[in-house]
């Protein structure tokens, strides 16, 4: 009888303190950053040691046991670099052609910001959270909020204060993500939001008048401060007028956030912050 | 003790649902190993260590994902007490008993925190059936799997152990 007494005031007092956090936080507006960070400081070492451990075994298993096939799978990348390498060069010159221009007109030069790869060696504490956590941190010059980018597009934003080897990465498909966008063709702008549904990205405050097309690319707009203009964010797959002043714009991300391995970070700071962008 | 290996169990399990999580990103894969390691506990040690174990994992997990800290905490300690005095009054033996308790609890646990968001958020957002029917499925083959490995790892060293005896007995003999 006293011992389930005990369990029911244990019970009753842990709740209690658990609404009391709550109440604070909703009060404050805010979350608990030092709790957050001591957490996070402890789960990113284990993390890294987790993911180390886990990616040994797959290398050791892709070089030692299922390597058949991969000399065929050399020659076809062999030729995929060439063709990338061709691209990279018709590239470069358009970026010459174009600087060559703004110094014409005298406009301010467009820069190229600075990236760095980082491996993604976790994912979510709690289902539904769709955040990652990659193996790069404040030692690497990552700060809060500079944009993360895939292969294929846009995946997200550094969240929370980042350790020295590890930062959190909100995806853009998440709830509360958002994203400065316009249609390439077009030419709507309005934030594109995560947490849609079916496709997960919507994009919202796209006047009735602009002409959107499905099948046409979303790119960033830059207007956000921290994603650089002209990055894809995914394609129109929904474009319905409605009848109020704004159309409904449904955008499926370019980005397979089913598997994502390795993501660059672009080092360019966020407007608002320290130095500027 | 009885705590030091709840806790144990649910930083493992906080541990394993990050690593395998990576592999999972994008919600087409809903789980959470940290509850079920809860269930474990209170089946395993009763509410007390299994208070403790929710306090803890819930906790950790709302400081990593940004939420407000406490909705979690406070979830999973109402499982951990639920279950665990559940556990004291009812025989939970068998795996596939306790793998249904934790399908139960995942659907218990995922209202009492889309009730408390919708509180702290003065938002209703509705109920995401789909990601809770696929988190209640993998959460109870998640526990099944644990279940039945603890219930079968004595007998499978005691064999062992027996084996290896009558081995050696029979090498003197």
């Amino acid at each position: 009888m006293r011992k389930s007494r005990r369990t029911l005031v244990l019970f009753l007092a842990l709740s209690s303190a658990h609404l009391l956090l709550m109440s604070v936080q909703v009060q404050a507006r805010s979350g608990m950053p030092l709790i957050q960070a001591a957490a996070f400081g402890v789960l990113a070492g284990v993390q890294r040691a987790t993911a180390g451990f886990a990616d040994g075994v797959r290398s050791f298993w892709s070089d030692h046991v299922a390597s058949q096939g991969v000399v065929a799978e050399n020659d076809v990348l062999r030729q995929q670099v060439i063709a990338l390498e061709g691209q990279t060069q018709a590239q470069a010159a358009l970026v010459g052609q174009v600087h060559d221009l703004e110094r014409l007109l005298n406009l301010q030069e467009s820069v190229i910001p600075p990236t760095l790869a980082a491996r993604v060696i976790g994912g979510d504490a709690a289902p539904g959270a769709l955040t990652i956590t990659i193996d790069r941190g404040a030692a690497d010059g990552v700060e809060p909020n500079m944009a993360v980018i895939g292969h294929a597009g846009v995946v997200g934003r550094v969240i929370n204060r980042p350790t020295a080897h590890a930062a959190q990465v909100q995806l853009l498909i998440g709830h509360n993500a958002g994203v400065g966008a316009i249609t390439e063709q077009s030419g709507a702008v309005g934030p594109v939001r995560g947490g849609a549904g079916d496709p997960p990205l919507g994009m919202d405050y796209v006047d009735v008048l602009k002409e959107v097309v499905v099948g046409e690319r979303v790119l960033t707009s830059g207007l956000d401060g921290i994603f650089p203009r002209g990055y894809l964010i995914g394609t129109v797959v929904r474009a319905i007028k409605g009848s109020g002043d704004y159309s409904e714009i449904a955008v499926h991300p370019a980005v397979d956030f089913s598997n994502i391995q390795m993501v660059l970070v672009i080092l360019a700071r966020p407007a608002g912050t320290d130095g500027g962008s | 003790m009885k705590v030091a290996y709840a806790l144990l169990t649910v930083g493992l399990a906080l541990v394993v649902q990050m690593a395998l999580a990576r592999y999972a990103v994008g919600g087409r894969w809903v789980f959470d190993l940290v509850l079920v390691g809860v269930v474990y506990a209170a089946l395993y040690w009763g509410p007390v260590a299994a208070m403790w174990a929710g306090t803890l994992g819930g906790l950790m997990q709302d400081a990593l994902t940004g939420s407000v800290i406490g909705v979690g905490g406070l979830a999973k300690t109402v499982v951990g007490f639920g279950v665990g005095l559940a556990g004291d009054q009812f025989v939970v033996a068998r795996p596939s008993v306790r793998a249904a308790a934790v399908a139960l609890v995942t659907v218990g646990h995922r209202l009492i925190i889309v009730g408390l968001l919708a509180v702290v958020n003065q938002a209703w957002n509705g109920v995401p059936w789909a990601a809770v029917l696929m988190e209640t499925g993998l959460n109870a083959a998640a526990g099944f799997l644990a279940f039945q490995v603890t219930d079968a790892l004595p007998g499978v060293i005691l064999q062992t152990r027996q084996r290896r005896r009558s081995s050696l007995g029979r090498r003197r003999w």
